[in-house]
């Protein structure tokens, strides 16, 4: 298979990651909190296409925004499930809270939906443009186009926006930031929010090429995790670059090597990483506040 | 011993009336009449029942292991099942293939684990939280990968079988009942094991730990030590309950090395209690049935069972022996033990030493972050039963100069000698086992934990607290004694005497000031660095306090006080240093540095 | 306690000569009998989790011939759910077979939980009925387990030779998958390859949650393959299948039977299809004769999904112990025992025991013209021909 192709490849699926990572490292920022139901957020919006599909009948590019609704709604609910009740707890009691959160969404699916694999439908159209050597498939380039699309939003929002700017202070600094009027807890509400959209984003778009399964959150919630330490703790960037690197391993290393080796290689980098350079790519090395 | 017992803990004398007493204490004995409930109730179960109560009592071994490491190191370590489940390969492996009898299988499946969590320790140990549960999580994936990749050893995914029952010396336990028993056995085994452990001083360091570890290493605490300790426990019994379950199910297969076990595993623990070996085995027993009671909802059982699950950690943040303490608070409330006898501080044993030029020896030191020096080319040095104040302006690196001395920074160049010994690279826990003590902007006592005991951790490194000793010690804690009589002496320099066996929670903020300079001062230093310790206390506190900082150094106690309140330190201090932006610009008399021209311009800056 | 007494005459019964038989002979014992026989039969498989598919046809399929149990007969099978492991598997059968005697119990396809359970069949002494084709069940000479699918074994046989001898081919490449499922398959399968004399072109297995199949489709397509023989779950299948195809492979796929499953199918616009084949026990889903055809209707009007071939072998299974109970062998032993020595025909197929508790000896191949998601038998292997020396 031609490099290009690989590349190409790695670059649609690190997209679909991409978008994992970026909700993923959103609740990060804001509360500090790793949201082990991640992944099963991410079939929520797998689910939701499914049904709004079914029932509306109409490509996805065209459902996306209701699916980005429903899920900004559930991630709101799970905030206030699973986040806010524990504010005064260690880190881990979160940890704990979003795992049975994840359990309860993932049984919650089979009783829904049943516990077949779902496929989605496609953003435009499937079907693929033959440019040789490389065959380019719509959907996987419909993907790349709103996976890059949401990043550079994002991207603006946080950086450019009074809005990213007051998120940015409640993840430095809570109760400064609360100090100073800003309502916290609102925007708290509105990461959980827009984090799980982005998840449901991305559901949706994996649906369709990659399908829907009520477990098919899990590996998701932890390639979500390894993205962000990869590329920086709290880093935007990072965790959009971390996700291509674990794309880019999982198509490129399994053509020279059985894909267990590669799947087990992704554990041992990741340690190799986490021992020579924990803060990642974009991350910085924190001295301990005394 | 749970968390809120600790402070109220007496001394017990008789046998007769102690029993009794113990009986009256917490929760002691409603957990004893469920204990035999439950025995009755095992006794004459069928063999249903009886797998239930063994895969409970498995559990119940699992979860007291992951306590050491998530209860008292207050890691999130999801490498739990991965060491469970090798543990059980190992059994399952030797057991089936090889005819090993249990005698060697076992003692196998608890070393197997220990050593592989001693390996990867290394690694992961010294990251941090968020870092080291991923980090814990891949050794697990990693592990899972093997076993059913590795199909010719141990079968694949589908596992292997025809696992024996216990073999002892040639004998199995063949019945149902009798592994029970033998799983039972190991749980108190398991259970007393740990209590030992951490029912001493041992245990109360890592509550220390966990609150803060700059510190617990500024007390000569070896944190990195602890956290071995701790992960190495965790991973030997879940080492010992996986070989355990071999011989339950007679199946080993990849699920119990994976991610759905280790959920389990964490819910148990948040469900019965993080420090208690009571709350795991009731965490263990309470899951293990609620699991089998929801089964009958078939695809509504795990979201019932997540949802009450869920509603219990946030219920009930001290979990089921928690909840039951609180209970029983609200019923009588809990007695307050004796007050320990109080015992003399040691002189610290380098006082009969001759010394070098100075006690404390700063030269040169610089220290820079990112682009900024907050420390440039600084040197001073002390004498014993000097009493020295640092001053300077907001951000002239006083705080950072202490950190640099007591060792929780590395400075980027310069030499720091201490006690005539060259202490430049020592990690803050060396220089603090040489004699050095200090007290932090940010106060941190353990909440739950009496002023006493506090105090008393000021001694830990004294009493050679670590694992091996806490094992050792069988009966009683003599360490514990000693360090609390020892404390109760530091509490009578400092005043907070009657305190004694109140919990630090509820205490005013001048008194916790006070109790954290005790627990400095129990550990016997020869160099005492305070910083701020006057902020927040009003006018007549603070004389109180300096008083006491004077008697303190009568002993032969050299003092180091950063402090921006000139008055307090005016009848404090014989000599003043005074820093700007990271140079020493005066040291001297306290009236010759008032009126120095550098030290009034880096205070109100150059005149117009 | 649970009732399950609903008797309803199965379609076209007085058709069959053994239950004609059977028939006479209740009815000349009846006086002696005059007490129905009560049966327990407990149904343990996974309801919930990732196997609850598999485990929901199973069940359902045993419901069905409970509910169509001969009319002397009150049987009684609740149903207890195994979660997803072999821990769960054996704690859900202990409960089901200390609650009552059991006659019999159905229990999960899953090859990791029945690993955990057939021992048990013998601490317990009751035969265990089961469509798991995990081949080690009935190689440890345990008497109590009794299969209703072909044993893995057997079927892979007729993978093999339908590619090697109908095919023609002689390069296959062999994808399998890191469940217990993929990995026993994947093993027996290149066994038969080597015993065919046929060197694989590439072999090679996937964890069962990749999306990705990219380097898998190159590394086919570089191998020179001539066939493309995959044997694991549906996912990846699935997943493989269509990103093969739309890489330009076009070489012929055989598949496992996970494919012939109407959830797979689904999954696929039937031109995708095309070219591909997959081996299935029975796939009532092809309505191949009358009974199959009756069967599935009634399926159909029951449990509104269509049928697979998991539903259909339990059915037998059940349907083969119920009638030797109602003739007779009303303890555990005998019905081992009948289960061992008569021949049955059930819908599907006729069972009859090797002697080692493998019922079913037949096969098929079913194919994918492009134009419809229900396939068309396309082969048979039944007896010998599921046998390579």
């Amino acid at each position: 298979m031609s490099l290009l192709q690989i590349l190409f490849n790695s670059l649609a699926l690190g997209s679909v990651y991409a978008l994992v990572a970026l909700g993923f490292v959103l609740v990060v920022n804001a509360t500090g909190a790793v949201n082990f139901a991640h992944g099963d957020l991410v079939m929520a919006g797998g689910y939701a296409a499914v049904f709004f599909g079914s029932w509306l009948g109409l490509p996805l590019i065209l459902l996306l925004p209701l699916v980005a609704v429903a899920m900004f709604i559930l991630g709101v609910a799970v905030c206030f499930l699973a986040y806010f009740p524990l504010l005064k707890r260690p880190p881990s009691s979160v940890f704990i809270s979003t795992l049975l959160c994840g359990i309860m969404l993932e049984n919650g699916y089979i009783v829904m939906f049943g516990p077949e694999i779902k496929a989605g439908p496609p953003l435009l159209t499937t079907g693929s443009l033959d440019l040789p050597p490389i065959s380019l498939s719509i959907q996987s380039l419909a993907t790349i186009g709103v996976a890059g699309l949401l990043i550079a939003l994002q991207y603006l929002v946080f950086f450019r926006t009074q809005l990213g700017r007051r998120l940015r202070a409640v993840s430095q600094d809570r109760e400064m930031a609360q100090a100073i009027g800003i309502p916290a807890f609102t925007l708290i509400a509105v990461t959980f929010g827009v984090g799980t959209a982005l998840a449901g984003i991305a559901g949706a778009v994996l649906s369709n090429q990659f399908f829907v399964s009520p477990t098919g959150g899990v590996s998701l919630s932890i390639y979500g995790y390894i993205a962000v330490v990869i590329g920086g703790w709290g880093s935007i960037l990072g965790a959009v670059v971390g996700a291509l690197i674990i794309a880019l391993f999982q198509v490129g290393a399994s053509t020279v090597v059985p894909y267990t080796v590669a799947t087990g290689g992704l554990y041992v980098a990741l340690l190799v990483i986490l021992f020579l350079r924990p803060q990642g790519v974009f991350g910085e090395r924190v001295q301990r506040r005394v | 011993m749970s968390v809120s017992n600790v402070g109220s803990e007496p001394l017990p004398r008789q046998r007769g009336v102690g029993a009794l007493r113990w009986l009256g204490r917490g929760i002691n004995l409603p957990l004893l009449i469920g204990a035999a409930a439950f025995a009755a109730y095992a006794s004459g179960a069928g063999p249903y029942d009886l797998r239930l109560i063994s895969i409970a009592g498995i559990y119940a071994i699992l979860v007291i292991g992951f306590q050491f490491v998530f209860g008292y190191a207050g890691a999130i370590s999801l490498a739990q099942s991965c060491f469970f489940g090798l543990g059980a390969y190992i059994t399952g492996v030797l057991g089936a293939r090889y005819g090993l009898e249990a005698t060697i299988t076992f003692p196998l499946s608890i070393v197997g684990p220990a050593l592989l969590a001693a390996l990867v320790a290394y690694t992961v140990l010294r990251l941090e939280d968020q870092y080291f549960a991923l980090a814990t999580l891949s050794i697990s994936l990693l592990v899972q990968l093997v076993v059913t990749q590795w199909q010719t050893v141990t079968g694949g995914t589908n596992g292997l079988s025809g696992i024996p029952g216990i073999t002892l010396f040639g004998w199995t336990i063949a019945s149902r009942w009798g592994t029970m028993v033998a799983v039972w056995v190991l749980v108190v085994v398991a259970g007393v094991l740990a209590f030992q452990i951490t029912r001493g001083l041992y245990g109360r360091a890592f509550h220390l730990m966990r609150e803060s570890l700059p510190v617990a290493s500024a007390l000569g605490l070896d944190v990195a030590r602890m956290r071995f300790a701790a992960f190495v426990l965790s991973a030997g019994y879940a080492g010992a309950a996986g070989s355990l379950i071999a011989h339950v199910v007679h199946v080993v297969s990849p699920e119990q090395v994976g991610l759905p076990l280790m959920i389990t595993c964490l819910t148990m623990t948040v469900i019965g209690g993080r420090l208690s070996v009571a709350g795991a085995v009731l965490g263990a027993v309470a899951i293990v049935y609620l699991q089998e009671q929801f089964r009958s909802l078939q695809n509504y059982t795990l979201i019932a069972y997540g949802g009450v699950t869920l509603a219990f950690v946030i219920a009930a943040p001290y979990g089921l022996i928690g909840a039951l303490e609180r209970l029983r608070g609200m019923i009588t409330a809990p007695r307050r033990g004796a007050v320990p006898t109080a015992q003399p501080i040691p002189r610290p044993a380098a006082m009969t030493r001759p010394q070098g030029p100075a006690l404390l020896s700063v030269v040169g030191v610089v220290k820079s972050f990112g682009g900024v020096r907050a420390l440039d080319d600084v040197s001073l040095s002390l004498q014993p039963s000097e009493i020295v104040g640092l001053i300077g302006p907001n951000g002239s690196g006083k705080t950072t100069l202490l950190n640099v001395i007591s060792g929780l920074y590395e400075s980027d160049a310069g030499r720091l000698e201490f006690l005539g010994q060259d202490a430049t690279r020592l990690p803050a826990f060396r220089i603090a086992r040489l004699g050095m003590a200090r007290t932090f902007q940010h106060i941190h006592l353990v909440e739950d934990m009496s002023v006493v005991d506090n105090i008393a951790l000021g001694r830990a490194t004294a009493e050679g607290v670590g694992l091996k000793n806490a094992i050792a010690a069988f009966h009683r804690d003599d360490g514990l004694d000693r360090a609390r009589g020892i404390a109760i002496s530091a509490a009578r320099m400092l005043g907070v005497e009657q305190h004694a066996t109140t919990l630090c929670g509820g205490l005013a903020y001048g008194t916790r000031r006070r109790v954290e300079v005790a627990r400095a001062i129990a550990a016997a230093p020869q160099l005492l660095l305070l910083d701020e310790p006057a902020a927040g206390l009003n006018e007549e506190e603070q004389r109180d306090l300096a008083a006491r900082i004077r008697s303190i150094a009568a002993l032969g106690v050299a003092v180091l006080v950063v402090e921006h309140n000139l008055v307090f330190l005016g009848a404090l201090a014989e000599r003043l240093v005074c820093l700007d932006q990271g140079r020493l610009i005066a040291d001297d008399t306290p009236d010759a540095v008032r009126s120095h021209p550098k030290v009034v311009e880096a205070y109100l800056g150059a005149p117009a | 306690m649970s009732d399950r007494t609903i008797a309803r005459t199965r379609p076209g019964m007085l058709r069959h000569p053994i239950h004609l038989g059977l028939g006479l002979v209740a009815l000349t014992v009846a006086p002696a009998a005059a007490w129905a026989a009560d049966a327990y039969l407990p149904i343990v498989l996974p309801v919930t989790g990732f196997m609850s598919v598999e485990g929901g046809s199973q069940r359902n399929g045993a419901l069905m011939a409970i509910e169509h149990a001969p009319a002397s007969l009150k049987a009684e099978a609740p149903v207890f759910d195994t979660g997803t492991s072999a821990t769960g598997a054996a704690t859900a059968l202990d409960k089901a077979l200390s609650e009552k005697p059991a006659l019999a119990a159905s229990v999960s396809v899953f090859g990791t939980e029945m690993v955990a359970m057939a021992p048990m069949a013998q601490d317990y002494q009751v035969p265990l009925l089961t469509i798991s084709g995990l081949a080690q069940l009935t190689e440890t000479g345990n008497p109590y387990i009794f299969r209703f699918l072909p044993n893995d074994r057997e079927i892979k046989v007729a993978h093999a030779r339908y590619v090697v001898e109908k095919l023609n081919k002689t390069k296959p490449a062999l994808i399998g998958d890191t469940t217990a499922y993929g990995q026993g398959g994947f093993k027996l399968l290149q066994e038969d390859f080597a015993k065919l004399n046929i060197n694989l072109a590439m072999a090679e297995s996937v964890e069962p949650d990749t999306r990705d199949m990219s380097s898998i489709v190159a590394k086919i397509k570089e191998s020179g393959a001539d066939v493309l023989v995959i044997h694991t779950v549906a996912q990846p299948m699935a997943l493989l299948i269509k990103q093969a195809r739309t890489a330009g492979l076009d070489i012929p796929i055989v598949t496992s039977s996970s494919l012939v499953e109407p959830q797979a199918t689904a999954l696929f616009d039937p031109a995708e299809l095309k070219s591909t084949c997959s081996e299935t026990p029975s796939a009532p889903e092809a309505r191949a004769t009358p009974e199959i055809s009756a069967w599935a209707d009634a399926y159909e009007a029951r449990f509104k999904q269509p049928p697979d071939g998991l539903a259909l072998g339990q059915y037998d299974g059940v349907m083969m112990a119920l009638s030797l109970i109602a003739g007779g062998a009303t303890t555990p032993d005998l019905l081992a025992k009948a289960l061992n020595t008569t021949t049955y025909k059930g819908v599907a197929m006729t069972y009859k025991s090797n002697g080692k508790g493998d019922m079913a000896h037949n096969a098929e191949i079913v194919c994918w013209d492009g134009t419809s998601r229900i396939p068309k038998i396309a082969a048979d292997y039944s007896g010998d021909e599921l046998t390579l020396k």
